[in-house]
């Protein structure tokens, strides 16, 4: 293609990280167009042209595809990695081309290369020099640990609100700026000041308030559509969530850096892992011992049904639940799950946690029954 | 140092059984090899896995589960990666820990192969052999003679399947993983029947795995897995030659979920079927089913075997 003219662009969602992904598609000086707002209707689009046991991103993604390309989108961008998601691409292509849709897809691979993905790119926007590409890459990478370092603040604090709502509405409001902030030093200055915000907003939290990590696979845990908003749900019940994962996290565990920090994982899995057990699965193992040395008060580990690295982490998980009485509250998130029976059982959870804090002797009966 | 080795009949065995009985047959050491699956052993593996395991896997736990009290140690490998840029399915990445984390108690033996990550097979299993024979040298014969009579027999396998191919009579390719197309409750009944039926069942497997993998492109570009790319090659070599194409999947395979569903678009004109099997699976399900897709490639017109009874159904 001589001209980039003509494209627009569009990517599947994953919680907000639409705002750096646009910063770094611009370089394709494309018009970009933002898949529409995530619905029951994506996934259902999405479940209605999928194979039937996939897991569940591949529906939520081919959904976005579908809203995007009857918005107006010819040209999606997919990603590509470590486990079935490494083949995601050729099938939704082959999908949609089937159904009838006309685009371009642009696979991007990771090697973690950026030279690699510079020539990719090249094929879109010929103009593209590898400055620009890093100076986009640069930034859109601070704009994404921006919006970590905030969300992760709001995770931790938000369950104590005085005020309903407070951090949400400034976050919204920092979600805004984010997307119009053009050069590192404004993102400097937004993410000092929404941090100053956030810890002006009055909370009340109590001496004993619960603390609760969540591990599992990357897109259920990073997208809180998929989830039912698990997150926000148990700040709801005043708790304290902590999660390492981000994709600030995994840019810094990419490439060069993976197999040293597997070692790492590998090492805080304790007896319970010997050797990578694909994906995000050693992360899972490793991080939620992490929170139960940490004296964590329980873990949420979060996965599609039948995603393959994470049942593996699943036999090591319950084994050090059952070995060390920690517990653990699984999902597995299909195109049936149900949105209150996840609500239930997070109730239950919370329950039984408090319970087990006060030793309550009524806990080992609530163990029962949630067994 | 006497003790019995245990190979469980499930995953792997189906590949390196071969390789695994002669090598440790060489260095002395018995072996014992796990019964052909039963619902015994279904039982014990999915009361050991967690639900949403896959059903080789479960398999795989059950055989374990039952080599306990028959040998001292069971052997289960990881074989992570065989060739660079290239994968194998997820669960075996975990073999080794998952079978330890549902079975605490279980002695195992274990080998790495994880090219990718520069662990290859001949030193892998030379540290295993150590462990029995402290002689470098007997052990490094022992591999080698393990491997060429292993892959003597392999090639012996696919070529007289390759012959078979070319004979007369309506030819059936069954695709699915070794593992699961040679265990006795998944794949030897759907076989059994197709040949009931007067099929004569060619199963996707070549002799030679590099021309296999070439031949996978035209199907797919991106599939990551080396077991499944030898599946697509066998798929694109023996297609010409076959009627009727039978995917035989486990529930839920995450490979073969992608995998079926590119196969079966790109497969065009030729008649599939798409079986997918779990535990609960009832054999006259699975009677119903093959028979009628026997019954329509006879009847197929345009088809190698099309009458004057033609029905004008077109599967």
């Amino acid at each position: 293609m001589s001209e980039s003219g003509g494209h627009v662009l569009s990517f599947p969602h994953m919680g907000n990280y639409h705002v750096p992904m646009v910063t770094l598609a611009s370089m394709l000086d494309t018009e970009i167009l933002v898949a529409p707002r995530m619905t029951r209707r994506t996934l259902e689009l999405g479940t209605r042209y999928s194979p039937e046991f996939v897991c569940i991103p591949f529906k939520y993604n081919l959904g976005n595809f579908i809203e995007s390309l009857e918005s107006g989108a010819n040209l999606l961008v997919q990603a590509g990695g470590g486990c079935r998601f490494g083949f995601y691409a050729e099938v939704q292509e082959a999908i949609l081309r089937d159904s009838g849709y006309e685009f371009e897809m642009l696979r991007l691979f990771g090697s973690f290369e950026l030279r690699d993905y510079h020539r990719q790119l090249r094929r879109i926007n010929p103009k593209l020099t590898f400055r620009r590409a890093l100076w986009h890459y640069r930034l859109a990478s601070r704009q994404t640990n921006a919006l970590d370092v905030v969300e992760d603040y709001s995770r931790k604090n938000c369950g104590f609100e005085v005020e309903d709502g407070a951090f949400e509405r400034a976050f919204e409001a920092f979600l805004g700026k984010l997307g119009r902030t053009q050069s590192f030093a404004e993102v400097d200055t937004l993410e000092r000041e929404t941090l100053e915000e956030l810890a002006a907003i009055p909370t009340e939290r109590p001496d004993d308030a619960l603390k609760v990590g969540v591990v599992g696979e990357l897109y259920v845990v990073m997208e809180p559509f998929s989830n039912f908003f698990v997150e926000k749900e148990l700040a709801k019940r005043g708790v304290e969530v902590h999660r390492h994962m981000s994709v600030s996290e995994m840019i810094a565990h990419s490439g060069r850096n993976g197999p040293k920090h597997l070692r790492k994982l590998i090492e805080m899995s304790g007896p319970y892992l010997h050797y990578h057990i694909g994906a995000h699965g050693t992360e899972s193992v490793g991080l939620a011992r992490q929170f139960m040395q940490d004296g964590f008060d329980g873990v949420l580990h979060l996965k599609p049904f039948g995603c393959m690295p994470e049942v593996n982490a699943m036999t090591a998980l319950q084994r050090m639940s059952r070995e060390n009485l920690f517990p653990i509250l699984f999902f597995s998130y299909d195109a049936q799950s149900s949105e209150t029976g996840v609500r239930t059982r997070l109730e239950a959870f919370c329950d039984m946690l408090r319970m087990r804090r006060r030793r309550d002797p009524g806990l080992a009966e609530a163990m029962e029954v949630c067994a | 140092m006497n003790a019995t080795v245990g190979l469980p009949r499930a995953l792997l065995y189906h590949k390196y059984g071969d390789l695994w009985t002669s090598f440790f047959e060489t260095l002395g050491v018995p072996t014992v090899v796990s019964p052909p699956t039963n619902r015994a052993i279904l039982e014990r593996g999915s009361r050991l896995a967690v639900d949403e395991t896959c059903l080789p896997m479960k398999i795989f736990l059950g055989h374990v589960d039952e080599l306990l009290s028959k040998a001292d140690y069971v052997l289960v490998p990881r074989v992570a990666s065989l060739v660079r840029g290239e994968t194998t399915c997820v669960k075996f990445l975990g073999a080794y820990d998952v079978t330890l984390n549902s079975i605490p108690n279980a002695r195992l033996l274990e080998y790495d192969v994880d090219v990718v990550n520069g662990k290859r097979q001949a030193p892998e299993m030379r540290r295993l052999g150590r462990s029995f024979e402290r002689n470098v040298t007997k052990v490094m014969y022992a591999y080698a003679r393990a491997y060429r009579e292993s892959k003597r027999r392999h090639l012996e396998h696919a070529r007289q399947q390759e012959r078979a191919a070319l004979a007369p009579g309506l030819k059936v390719l069954v695709v699915g993983h070794p593992y699961n197309i040679r265990d006795e409750l998944i794949g030897v009944p759907v076989v059994s029947i197709l040949r009931e039926q007067g099929a004569s069942v060619l199963v996707a497997e070549m002799s030679d795995a590099s021309e296999a993998k070439s031949l996978s492109a035209r199907i797919s570009r991106d599939v990551p897995w080396t077991f499944n790319k030898e599946l697509l090659g066998a798929v694109e070599h023996y297609r010409p030659l076959v009627d009727g194409i039978v995917f035989l999947v486990t529930f839920p395979c995450g490979p073969d979920s992608l995998m079926t569903e590119l196969c079966v678009r790109r497969l065009d004109g030729m008649p599939t079927i798409v079986l997918v099997l779990d535990e609960l699976q009832g054999e006259a399900g699975l009677r119903t089913r093959l028979e009628s897709f026997v019954d329509l490639l006879k009847m197929r017109p345009g088809g190698r075997f099309a009458t004057d009874a033609v029905m004008g159904v077109r599967p």
